[in-house]
């Protein structure tokens, strides 16, 4: 059977049996960092080409259709077109924090990839505090949007980078709150231990209303930390040309889109982790059969699926909901989701305690 | 009580709501069928064009080369940009009266709106919006049109 | 020296030069940011250390929550974007001063009793531990602490709250500002235009 793990461990066996220690842990460091960076690559091409056709589709449009069969090439010949562009800075920028800002929101980004368990076995750095570092590295990426946003010195992308801070400070509480009610029926924070924790049934189906409820405030609350429609205040087009990037171009501008997909892909892959086990097939109580057949499919397979689902989610939210004013954006979390979460907290608590969950 | 009440119901009414636009982008996202985007160069033998598209006015002709314009001007006068000029002569009739009737019906079209309050103007019904919408053309000039066909006349009974 | 050692010095040297630079840079914006790239510094001795709950909670407090409340302050304060004025060189002098006094205090300390070098494994403590120990109440228990930190905080909320409520001018009650989102999820009160198009025009 297909199986990652087993690619991973002869490869690793190999490293160490041919180099020095020192040599094989190197070479391993730099192998993780082609993947990572290829990764990104090709999520950045799928994931924009799903959103025009997504959104094509939810207009009763076509999309891209022209370069490639059925434009599936566009996003290529797009990454072409702005490589090719050049990076201006402006006169009146702080140049060295412009030209710095796109890069940390990328190893942001990067550096959230590594507690993610693509597939059994296969995981960058199993960290025994899992879900801590995730919600702790991305708050970094917050910086980065405030430095591009400062460094620019325009009026747009401060209002941009300023109404942008204010939303991820304040979501990632609700998100943060979603994350630890999983964090405690699970019992831990480590990425294995939560996937192992739902080998009889997924998260979202075994704790009953709450983790539903959990489920939907986290979805909320990522997108909102994201930066994404109808949360998309920090680069309202109507009302900021573009936010935080609007002075970028060329390849610092694609650091920053490419970025946004990165995080969505992140955000989703956690969320499939927590709610949906991660890699664990679909398991149905006692039909043996059934669960069997669940099985052979990969677990690779599994977890990309669930990502995927979730995504495709998001963009759904994007394409059919109107942008939100900043002021009910921010009464949208603390007057309902942080309260609401909150009280869910407890509810999970409960349920986690006396062992209510099935 | 009330309070939490109000709270409560506000929240299934925003959820409800919420899942009715979802439901609305979701079904069409799942019928394909329903795009209504037209290919246009490569479908230009079967293309659909909806039935009030209005691309330019047009003289109608029967097979007899006559119309229906009596002159009267009622379209010109209508015409919000002065796009259209009526040049009239005076016939003869058998009678010996004179009688006012079209020479040349000029027709601008770089200057057209498309509006159709010409074709509302029109008591004889003489002019109709066509659906051709490929004008573009190298030279202004080209866009000046008459309208009446060489040689055309009135149609007899037309008043 | 090995590769250990090496990494050690790196990042060491990356904190003290990020925040020499921090309080040499007359930019007020760039100063927060070399903060930061400190505290990050910080962050990553922990994970060198093996440390990594510490680490993450560093990132959090300091990377999530202090620095961006520094570059919000920023942001907010007028003619923040001109470079700072040159510092006197009596104020220069006596920082200086204060920094050696600090190093040579500290200095003192490590010389008189220094590092004692163990042969122990980096310590492993899982975070269900540290959890227990904060809510345990029997020795070295940290329940009490715990608890004065959270009314400390409470304390801090409730004053935030007052502040931030509106005086109630006697007699009158607030107008009820209808909540922004109600049951369809849109806006339920749009500030209506007080001028109309024609007001405008003429």
């Amino acid at each position: 059977m297909f199986s990652l793990e087993n690619i991973t461990d002869s490869s690793q066996k190999w490293l160490y049996a041919t180099f020095n220690s020192t040599i094989a842990l190197v070479l391993q460091c730099v192998i993780v960092m082609l993947l990572v960076i290829s990764l990104f690559a090709v999520l950045g091409l799928v994931l924009v080409l799903m959103e025009r056709k997504v959104a094509a589709r939810m207009q009763i449009r076509l999309g891209p259709n022209r370069v490639g069969p059925k434009g599936m090439l566009q996003t290529a010949a797009d990454t072409l077109k702005l490589m090719m562009k050049e990076g201006l800075t402006p006169d009146g920028a702080d140049k060295f924090l412009f030209n710095l800002a796109p890069f940390v929101v990328m190893i942001a980004g990067m550096l959230i990839m590594a507690p993610i368990a693509f597939a059994k076995g296969f995981q960058i750095w199993d960290i025994n505090i899992g879900v801590l570092y995730v919600s702790a590295v991305s708050s970094v990426s917050v910086i980065g949007i405030l430095m591009a946003g400062w460094a620019s010195n325009n009026k747009y992308s401060l209002l941009g980078a300023m109404r942008s801070g204010a939303q991820i400070v304040s979501y990632e509480l609700s998100a943060g709150f979603s994350i630890v009610s999983i964090v405690v029926l699970a019992g831990s924070l480590q990425m294995s231990d939560i996937i192992a924790s739902q080998q009889t049934g997924w998260w979202l189906f075994r704790g009953h209303i709450p983790a539903i409820i959990a489920f939907v405030i986290f979805i909320i609350a990522v997108t909102a930390e994201t930066n994404r429609a109808p949360f998309d205040l920090a680069e309202a087009e109507s009302e900021l040309t573009a936010g935080f990037h609007t002075e970028y171009s060329g390849m610092k501008f694609a650091l920053f889109f490419l970025a946004e997909y990165i995080n969505i892909f992140i955000v989703c892959a956690i969320g499939a982790t927590l709610f949906l086990g991660g890699w664990m097939p679909l398991h149905v109580g006692h039909w043996k059969g059934f669960n069997h057949v669940m099985d052979y499919i990969p677990s690779s397979l599994w977890f990309l699926g669930k990502t995927f689902f979730l995504i495709f989610l998001i963009m759904w939210f994007r394409w059919t909901f109107p942008r939100l004013r900043v002021d009910q954006l921010l009464s949208l979390e603390w007057k309902y989701l942080l309260p609401i979460s909150m009280f869910n907290l407890l509810l999970i608590t409960l349920i986690a305690i006396m062992g209510w969950h099935f | 009580m009330a309070f939490l009440k109000q709270y409560i119901s506000e929240i299934y009414q925003a959820v409800s709501s919420l899942l009715k636009g979802m439901k609305t982008t979701g079904s069409y996202f799942v019928r394909p069928k329903e795009i209504i985007t037209q290919q246009y160069p490569d479908n230009r033998a079967d293309m659909k064009i909806p039935e009030r598209f209005r691309g330019e006015v047009v003289m109608t002709h029967d097979e007899n080369n006559e119309h229906a314009c009596t002159g009267c001007t009622a379209c010109e006068l209508a015409c919000p940009n002065a796009t259209i000029k009526i040049v009239t002569k005076f016939d003869t009739t058998p009678e010996g009266k004179k009688k006012k009737a079209l020479d040349t019906f000029v027709y601008h079209l770089e200057l057209c709106t498309m509006c159709n309050l010409c074709v509302e103007a029109c008591p004889t019904s003489a002019i109709k919006m066509a659906q051709t919408f490929e004008h573009s053309v190298y030279d202004r000039s080209q866009l000046l049109k008459k309208l009446n066909k060489p040689g055309s006349k009135l149609r007899a009974g037309v008043e | 020296m090995n590769a250990s050692q090496i990494i050690f010095y790196l990042i060491s040297a990356f904190v003290l030069g990020t925040a020499v630079l921090a309080v040499t840079t007359r930019k007020i914006f760039r100063s927060a940011i070399w903060l930061l790239f400190s505290l990050v510094g910080v962050a990553g001795l922990y994970f060198w250390m093996q440390v990594e709950f510490v680490a993450a909670v560093q990132i959090i407090v300091y990377v999530g929550g202090v620095v961006v409340l520094i570059i919000f302050s920023i942001f907010l304060t007028h003619h923040s974007g001109s470079e700072l004025p040159k510092t006197p060189l009596k104020q220069t002098i006596f920082s200086m001063l204060a920094v050696l006094l600090g190093f040579a205090f500290s200095y003192n300390l490590i010389a008189k009793h220094g590092f004692p070098t163990t042969s122990d494994k980096p310590f492993v403590v899982p975070v269900s531990a540290i959890g227990e120990q904060m809510l345990d109440t029997k020795q070295h228990g940290f329940v009490l602490p715990f608890e004065v930190v959270s009314m400390l905080l409470l304390a801090a909320m409730i004053g935030c709250i007052v502040i931030a409520m509106r005086s109630m001018p006697k007699g009158k009650t607030i107008q009820k500002q209808a909540s922004p989102i109600n049951g369809n999820g849109k806006t339920q009160d749009l500030p209506v235009p007080t001028k109309t198009m024609e007001e405008e025009t003429t």
